[in-house]
């Protein structure tokens, strides 16, 4: 049937490649993304307008650009070379996840080691591991077979995972650390042909975390405890959530307009290009932009998971799964501490956030989603 | 429906990934659970809350500040500035934004002594328990050095401004400073009373002097400057704060009104150089014919401009243990036995009811006796008439006026229409009445004895009066009879010069005393100053014009000196030592100022106060009002009488009749 599913686009008569291929390719995603790379854009214009963090903008800008063109590159080359290749992929980034370990700008990252400096560029090898270990989890589960899911089998690759997540919860990236580990869980529970044997990796998780507790460190654990009561010291941990909640609340249902962010525009909340974007749109654009966006991001989600629902096998679909939780963690983890429902981590808005690896690891997830949507018409 | 049957031709077998259908509704339970979280708390924030919080994000961008009036200057009557302002720095800080590292860098930075830094720690907890967010006067008037190190470490130093802003000075030390006062921080219990007077907590505020009693006048009125600070609470430009800002962003600021003294710089300083010899002394000179104050001296002193935000602790306990009180205002704060300058009230109620007369002899043995018990004059003196007994300050001569003729209540009486007994309502520094103790009051106690009538006519025992008040009653006999309330503001200016107030003189009363009775008391003052014999004579002699006086030593009750006392002796001051008097005024004939010394514990009347007011009216009549055609002519001259009319003379201010 396989064959059969390759050829007959192909003998579509009167229709030329290009018009095939522009029938192919997965308008509705890419208009989104645009789309909320674009609201990005505009709020990173207006997050450091003024500033001397404007020229952030055109950096961005121009990672965009790298962006796009990786979109092309992981739309274009078959899905399914990368996961044969993924075991390789996973191992380059755990060898980079190691070399930043040894040589990282220990000082860049606030002292913790998260960047590579290459060229001039600052590179965060655990934004390429997500990407990798998306592909791993391709590899893995696409084998229908239930048989194949022995215990040790699944064991072992489990394991295999737990490599990059524990050298990122080391660095410490406490917030990427937890991404991964949703993303692994989310897709185990999906694509496994049974869910118990998640069901006990999770409990077992869940009874780990007083261990993790103690191993974490001081400024942490104090992360933690300043969400669980953010008034306990306003101006150190808690003032980065009281005056996100500020900021939010303060744009009421219209929002105070573009540009017109006091919060955003005097410095309330440091660094908010990077971590609290949202409270920038929210204080600027009110309820109603804040739920267009959420919007947007939930249109993303669905149409990814839309696309896994019709992939033409099971790696693709794993893929998308993948990518659709990678995106929905993202964005639920990343709105909920703006909103002062999670503690402060950094995890990124996907398009939104400034910084040039997340954003080109965004793009190029949806290009292998973009890449499984056009396969299975056959290329 | 987005999540439509697959309809690629590579799922022709159905989902490549079966499992994803069948957990399909977990899927959407979870995502949908996410959403009406979030949206739901977005709900909660902005539209709930939003009004809340859009007023907090506005209050975090808009603050207000005062914006200092610039103080009214005291000035003498010739427009000498007393008090004046300059440009000073003033560093602030919001006590909201104050930390344990501000703290250590501010000091660390400055080099703060122990002692600033428990004033900026008591001034932040103060302003913690007021208002967090307002910016409160941590350190004022600091050099331009200071200043300028704090400047360029504000972004290590959040919340801390350093404000341009006048600061009081006293250009002329510690001239008058008794009168002039000082300014100092408002206390928690004053700052809750003025708030809402519009007063800034960490304002100055008068404490002591002209500058507490006219303060409403001094002050005033502060501006309030709106403004937009961003997080680190830097000043946003121009633009941005009006676009923040709804209304008026500055409401200006009206400086106080300049006070005009009837004071003169140029006599307070002679007076208080005459007075520098001895440890403790008041000076009180007043124009007999308006009550207008020409000086007002209050020794030991203290410099206004120390007081004024720069006293340490070291400084303040040594001024407070000082045990001849320097912040008592010794001229009309404190009351004093005036000895023999109080005897004229006696002598006049006895020639008053007919009780006595000029050509009344009585001997002088140099001890009265009464009821068994010895009061000793200071000489057995011999035969004396009343002038004679005023010339010599004769105690015996009164003695036997007060007890045998006239009774303790009659001499209150005569007191009291003196003014003494009363407050001089100057309005200042706690204006003191002093004693006049009356038969009653001794019952009330305990038992009038006859002694004490003995003790009140001459001015002993429980008779206490204040400097200024025999300053006027002397006054009062120098013009004729018309006590004044004394005065010391001439007028009040706006700062554009503009007069907004003239203060006359004010009459307390016209005392109805036979100018033959005052005629006999103010010839004998001339023999107590011109003729030899006379208590001030034989201590110094004005020749440039001719001058009348009493002199005056107030005994001590004695009592055994506290150990701590002789220990903390300061200049031979002897608290068991009388109290020296002098009381009097020149011209003799046509009296233009009157002059009252006392020098506390300073002894003899005649030998310490008389060459103190010797001297001042020496420099008075050389250097203010000089008289070159001044001989010694007094001797050649005949008593004087009193002019109904004094000839006007240029310099005199013009008699006031009410």
């Amino acid at each position: 049937m396989r064959d059969t599913g390759l050829a007959l686009p192909r003998a579509t008569v009167g229709v030329s490649r290009w018009r095939r291929f522009r029938a192919a390719v997965d308008w509705p995603l890419i208009v989104t993304v645009v789309l909320i790379g674009a609201i990005g854009l505009l709020n990173l214009y207006s997050a450091t307008r003024g500033t001397r963090h404007h020229e952030k903008f055109d950096t961005q800008v121009q990672w965009m650009i790298v962006g796009g063109i990786a979109f092309i590159i992981a739309t274009v080359v078959d899905y399914r070379a990368l996961v044969r290749l993924a075991g390789v992929g996973l191992c380059v980034a755990i060898g980079l996840l190691i070399v930043v370990r040894l040589l990282g700008d220990g000082a860049h990252g606030k002292g913790s080691y998260r960047w590579l400096n290459i060229g001039g560029m600052g590179i965060q090898p655990s934004e390429l591991a997500k990407l990798m270990v998306i592909l791993a989890l391709a590899k893995i589960f696409q084998d229908a077979d239930p048989s194949r899911y022995t215990p040790f089998r699944l064991g072992l690759h489990l394991l295999t995972l737990c490599i990059p997540i524990v050298l990122i919860g080391r660095q410490p990236d406490l917030g990427t650390a937890t991404l991964l580990t949703l993303i692994v869980l989310t897709v185990g529970f999906l694509a496994m042909p049974s869910v118990w044997p998640m069901v006990h990796v999770t409990l077992a998780g869940l009874l780990a975390i007083p261990i993790l507790w103690e191993t974490m460190h001081d400024y942490q654990k104090n992360r933690v405890l300043a969400f669980i009561d953010p008034s306990s010291d306003p101006t150190g941990n808690g003032w980065h959530t009281r005056q996100s909640i500020f900021a939010v609340g303060s744009g009421k249902i219209f929002g105070k307009g573009f540009g017109e962010g006091t919060q955003n525009q005097f410095d309330f909340l440091p660094e908010h290009w990077t971590d609290f974007p949202y409270s920038v749109w929210a204080e600027e654009w009110g309820f109603i932009g804040s739920v267009f966006l959420l919007a947007i991001f939930s249109f993303l989600v669905v149409w990814i998971l839309n696309v896994a629902m019709s992939a033409r096998d099971r790696a693709g679909a794993v893929i998308c799964i993948g990518v659709a939780a990678m995106t929905f963690w993202h964005v639920v983890v990343n709105i909920a501490m703006v909103l002062g429902l999670a503690p402060v981590v950094g995890v990124t808005l996907p398009f939104i956030s400034y910084g040039g690896s997340s954003l080109v690891v965004f793009f190029a997830c949806m290009g292998l989603v973009a890449n499984v949507s056009l396969r299975k018409h056959g290329y | 429906m987005l999540l439509r049957s697959p309809a690629g031709p590579g799922s022709g077998n159905g989902p490549a990934l079966p499992e994803l259908r069948r957990r399909l509704k977990w899927v959407a339970l979870v995502g949908v659970a996410a959403l009406v979280l979030l949206v739901g708390r977005l709900w909660q924030l902005q539209v709930m809350g939003g009004e809340g919080y859009y007023e907090r994000t506005v209050s975090q961008v808009v603050k207000e500040r005062y914006l200092p009036s610039v103080r009214g200057k005291i000035l003498d009557r010739k427009g000498v500035a007393l008090a004046d302002n300059r440009p000073a720095f003033n560093i602030y800080a919001t006590p909201k934004q104050w930390k344990a590292e501000t703290r250590g860098e501010i000091s660390r930075l400055l080099g703060l002594s122990d002692d600033e830094l428990v004033k900026i720690d008591e001034r932040i907890t103060l302003g913690k328990k007021r208002d967090p967010k307002r910016p409160i006067l941590v350190l004022e008037d600091q050099g331009r050095d200071r200043a300028a190190l704090v400047s360029q470490a504000l972004t290590r130093l959040p919340g801390v401004e350093v404000q341009h802003e006048p600061y009081r000075y006293y250009p002329q030390g510690d001239l008058a400073a008794h009168l002039i006062g000082y300014m100092t921080q408002m206390t928690s219990a004053e700052a809750d009373r003025l708030a809402n007077q519009g007063y800034d907590t960490s304002e100055l505020v008068g404490r002591y002097g002209l500058e507490s009693a006219w303060e409403n006048y001094l002050r005033g009125k502060k501006g309030i400057e709106r403004f937009a600070v961003d997080a680190r609470g830097q000043r946003l430009d121009e633009k941005t704060a009006a676009a923040l800002i709804d209304g008026e962003r500055v409401m200006g600021a009206v400086p106080g009104a300049n006070l005009i003294l009837t004071v003169d710089a140029e006599l307070q300083r002679i007076a208080e150089k005459a007075v520098a010899h001895v440890p403790a002394a008041a000076v009180v000179i007043v124009e007999p014919k308006t009550g207008k104050i020409r000086a007002l001296v209050s020794k030991p002193s203290f410099d206004p401009n120390v007081m004024t935000g720069h006293l340490t602790r070291a400084e303040e306990t040594l001024l407070l243990s000082d045990p001849r009180k320097p912040f008592i205002d010794k001229a009309l704060r404190a009351s004093y036995p005036p000895g023999s300058v109080f005897k004229f009230v006696t002598a006049l109620a006895a020639l008053e009811d007919g009780q006595g007369a000029e050509d009344e002899s009585i001997f002088c043995t140099g001890v009265y006796e009464l009821s068994g018990t010895n009061f000793r004059c200071n000489a057995s003196h011999g035969k004396l008439d009343l002038l004679g007994a005023i010339k010599k300050s004769c105690n015996v001569y009164f003695w036997t006026l007060a007890t045998q003729r006239l009774g303790l209540d009659r001499i209150a009486e005569m007191a009291r229409l003196f003014g003494f007994g009363t407050p001089t309502n100057l309005g200042l520094n706690g204006d003191a009445g002093g004693r006049i103790p009356t038969k009653a009051w001794y019952e009330e106690r305990s038992r009038y004895k006859i002694g004490y009538a003995t003790n009140a006519a001459t001015g002993q025992g429980d008779v206490e009066v204040t400097v200024l008040q025999t300053a006027m009653a002397y006054a009062a006999l120098a013009n004729g009879g018309t006590l004044f309330v004394p005065q010391v503001v001439e007028r009040v200016d706006a700062s554009n010069g503009r007069t907004i107030v003239t203060y006359e003189p004010k009459i307390a009363r016209e005392i109805k005393v036979q100018t033959e009775a005052l005629d006999v008391w103010r010839r004998g003052m001339w023999k107590v100053t011109n003729e030899v014999g006379g208590s001030a004579y034989d201590h110094g002699h004005v020749s440039i014009v001719p001058v009348s006086g009493k002199t005056g030593t107030a005994e001590i009750r004695t009592r055994a000196r506290k150990k701590e006392e002789i220990e903390r002796d300061i200049d031979n001051w002897n608290p068991a030592r009388s109290h020296a008097w002098f009381a009097g005024w020149a011209p003799a004939d046509d009296p233009e100022i009157v002059i009252t010394v006392f020098v506390e514990h300073g002894g003899s009347g005649g030998k310490v106060a008389w060459p103190i007011a010797k001297r001042i009216l020496e420099a008075y009549y050389t250097k203010i009002d000089p008289r070159p055609g001044a001989t010694d002519d007094a001797g050649g001259k005949s008593v004087p009488k009193l002019k109904a009319k004094p000839a006007p003379r240029p310099p005199a201010p013009k008699p006031e009749t009410p």
